[in-house]
C-alpha cells in the first residue's frame, strides 16, 4: 500500500517533452555564454557586472527559450537580451557610470611623443578603451556589438530598437568620436596602405 | 566619375576604413584621397583605429575568465528548471482545469473559478516565474479528460511532490493514491492506514490541500456515516461527480450533500483478499475506517480482489 506513487515516472504513459527542449537550452549556453559574458564585460567594465549579467541574460532567455520560434537567430537574441540587461543596469546605476566616464575623461587627451613605438601603440589602444567607455551608451553598444562581436546593423537595430540605419550611424559616430579621442597618438601622415 | 567634396565623401572614407564599403565608394573614395591630401590622412587614421579596434577585439582582457560564470550559471539553471512550473488551463465536464508541471513530474492541479482571468489565477497560485504552455502539457490534459470520461481509470504520471506541505500529508496523500479505482473509504480509514488512527482531523486537512485532486484521489475519502463531506472547498458537486464515473452512485443527503449507502457497495475488510456483500458476517458493523467499498464487483476485481467464497457476491450480485 504504501509503495510511493512519486517514484513511479518510469511506468509513465506520459512523455516529458521538455528534456529535449533543455538539451537544446544547454547547447545554446556552451555555445554563447563565453561571447555574452566578454560583450557585457566590454560593456560595463566590471567582471562582476559581467557575470551577474551573463548568468542573468541565460537565465531570461532559459524562460523565453520555448516560445522561440524555429530558425530563430539565437545569437542575435540572446544580444538583445544582455544589451537590454546591461542598459537598465546602467539606468539603475547612471551615479557609477558617470564616474567611469570621468575617470576615461581624466588622461590627457594628447599623449606626450615617446621614441618607443610600442609603448605608444599600447597606450593608443588603452586610449581607444576609454574613448569608448566614455562614448554615448547607444553609441557604445552598437559599436561594441559591430566592431568586437561583429553583429551585423540589422542584428544591430534589432537590439537597441532602432533602425538599421540608426544602428549604421552609431557607429560611424562611435568611430568619428574615437578618431578624435586619439588625436596626437596616432602615426598620421604616413602613406595609406592599399 | 565626377568629383566628390570632402564632406561628401567622409562617410565612405568611414566605411572604406571599416572594410564595410561596396566596390563603388571604395573607388569613389580611392580617387577623392588620390587628389586630397588631407582626407587620405584620414584614411590612414581611420585605419589606424580599426587596427586598434581589431587587434581589441583579438585581445583577451584580464578579466575574461567566464568559468566562475558558467559554473554559477550552471547551478542557477538547475534550480530555476526545477523550480519552473509550466501549466496548461482547458476546459473540462468539471469546469476550467489547470495543470501545472515541473521537470520532476506534475505538480499541481487546479479547478479554477468559472470567470475572471484564469491566468492571473494561474500566477497567482504558481508564482510569476511559471510559464503558459499548452503544448507541454497537452498529453496529460488527454488524460486527464479521458479519465473525466471514464475511458481511462489510471492516471500513471510522475508525480512533483514538492508542494506538498509536509511529511505528514505526503504519508495521507501516498496512501490515498493506493486506493483502487472505484473505491471508497473514510478519513478514519487513512489515517489508521498511515498508522495514526487518532488524526482524523489533520487528515481531513492535509486531503483539503491535496495539490494534486483528481491524481491523487482525496474524492475516494468521504466520512464515516457515507457522507462525501467536502471537496475543493465548498464543491461537494464535482466528488459526487468524480465517483460517478467511476460507478459509485452517492446520494443527494440534506441539501449540500450526498451519501454513499454502503448497504449497496461491495465491501473489502482491509487486509483481506476477498470481496462481500456488505451483510456478509460482521462487516456491517464494522466502521467504514476498516473497509474498502467498491461501486461494482468489476471495479473490485480490477484491483486483484476475488468474490467471497461463503458471501458469493459474484452469484448473488446486488441490484444495479
Amino acid at each position: 500500500m504504501q509503495s510511493s506513487v512519486f517514484s513511479q515516472a518510469g511506468a509513465s504513459g506520459v512523455s516529458l517533452g521538455r528534456v529535449m527542449a533543455e538539451d537544446a537550452f544547454e547547447a545554446v549556453v556552451g555555445a554563447h555564454h563565453a561571447e555574452i559574458r566578454r560583450y557585457l564585460l566590454r560593456v560595463t567594465a566590471r567582471a562582476s557586472d559581467a557575470d551577474d549579467l551573463s548568468q542573468e541574460t541565460f537565465l531570461r532567455a532559459f524562460r523565453a527559450y520555448r516560445a522561440l520560434p524555429p530558425g530563430a537567430n539565437v545569437r542575435a537574441w540572446l544580444f538583445t537580451i544582455a544589451t537590454n540587461l546591461g542598459r537598465n543596469h546602467f539606468r539603475a546605476q547612471s551615479r557609477r557610470r558617470r564616474a567611469y566616464a570621468a575617470v576615461a575623461l581624466e588622461s590627457p587627451a594628447g599623449a606626450p611623443e615617446r621614441a618607443d613605438g610600442r609603448v605608444l601603440a599600447d597606450e593608443a589602444r588603452a586610449r581607444v578603451e576609454q574613448v569608448i567607455g566614455g562614448l554615448p551608451e547607444k553609441q557604445r553598444l552598437a559599436f561594441i556589438m559591430r566592431k568586437m562581436h561583429e553583429l551585423d546593423y540589422a542584428e544591430i537595430g534589432s537590439s537597441l530598437c532602432c533602425s538599421e540605419e540608426s544602428a549604421r550611424a552609431h557607429v560611424f559616430q562611435a568611430l568619428r568620436k574615437i578618431r578624435k579621442g586619439l588625436d596626437g597618438q596616432l602615426s598620421a601622415g604616413t602613406e595609406p596602405g592599399s | 566619375m565626377s568629383e566628390t567634396s570632402c564632406r561628401e565623401i567622409e562617410p565612405h572614407l568611414l566605411a572604406s576604413a571599416m572594410g564595410e564599403a561596396g566596390p563603388d565608394a571604395v573607388e569613389r573614395v580611392r580617387v577623392h584621397v588620390a587628389g586630397c591630401p588631407e582626407c587620405r590622412e584620414e584614411l590612414v587614421r581611420y585605419r589606424e583605429v580599426d587596427s586598434m579596434v581589431d587587434t581589441l577585439r583579438r585581445t583577451p582582457g584580464p578579466d575574461d575568465d567566464a568559468t566562475l560564470a558558467r559554473a554559477q550559471l550552471t547551478s542557477r539553471l538547475a534550480d530555476l528548471r526545477s523550480r519552473l512550473v509550466t501549466f496548461g488551463i482547458f476546459p473540462s465536464p468539471l469546469g476550467p482545469l489547470l495543470i501545472g508541471r515541473s521537470e520532476m513530474g506534475v505538480a499541481v492541479v487546479e479547478y479554477l473559478p468559472a470567470s475572471g482571468s484564469l491566468t492571473a489565477h494561474a500566477r497567482r497560485l504558481l508564482g510569476e516565474e511559471a510559464v503558459e504552455d499548452r503544448a507541454a502539457t497537452d498529453g496529460l490534459r488527454a488524460e486527464l479528460l479521458e479519465y473525466l470520461e471514464g475511458r481511462r481509470a489510471r492516471l500513471a504520471w510522475p508525480l512533483d511532490p514538492r508542494r506538498m506541505r509536509s511529511d505528514f500529508q505526503r504519508r495521507v496523500l501516498e496512501a490515498t493514491a493506493a486506493l483502487p479505482y472505484g473505491a471508497v473509504t473514510s478519513y478514519a480509514g487513512i489515517a489508521a492506514r498511515i498508522g495514526a488512527p487518532s488524526a482524523v482531523r489533520p487528515v481531513a486537512q492535509a486531503l483539503r490541500w491535496n495539490p494534486l485532486p483528481i491524481v491523487i484521489p482525496c474524492h475516494r475519502v468521504i466520512g464515516n456515516d457515507g457522507d462525501l463531506t467536502g471537496y475543493a472547498g465548498k464543491r461537494v458537486e464535482l466528488k459526487q461527480r468524480l465517483l460517478a464515473v467511476e460507478g459509485i452512485q452517492a446520494l443527494p443527503a440534506g441539501r449540500h450533500d450526498f451519501k454513499v449507502h454502503r448497504e449497496s457497495m461491495y465491501t473489502l475488510m482491509n487486509g483481506d483478499v476477498e470481496y462481500c456483500l456488505p451483510t456478509c458476517g460482521s462487516l456491517a458493523e464494522r466502521p467504514i475506517s476498516e473497509l474498502t467499498l467498491f461501486g461494482t464487483r468489476e471495479r473490485a476485481e480490477a484491483a486483484g480482489f476475488a468474490p467471497c467464497s461463503s458471501c458469493r457476491p459474484d452469484l448473488h450480485p446486488l441490484p444495479a
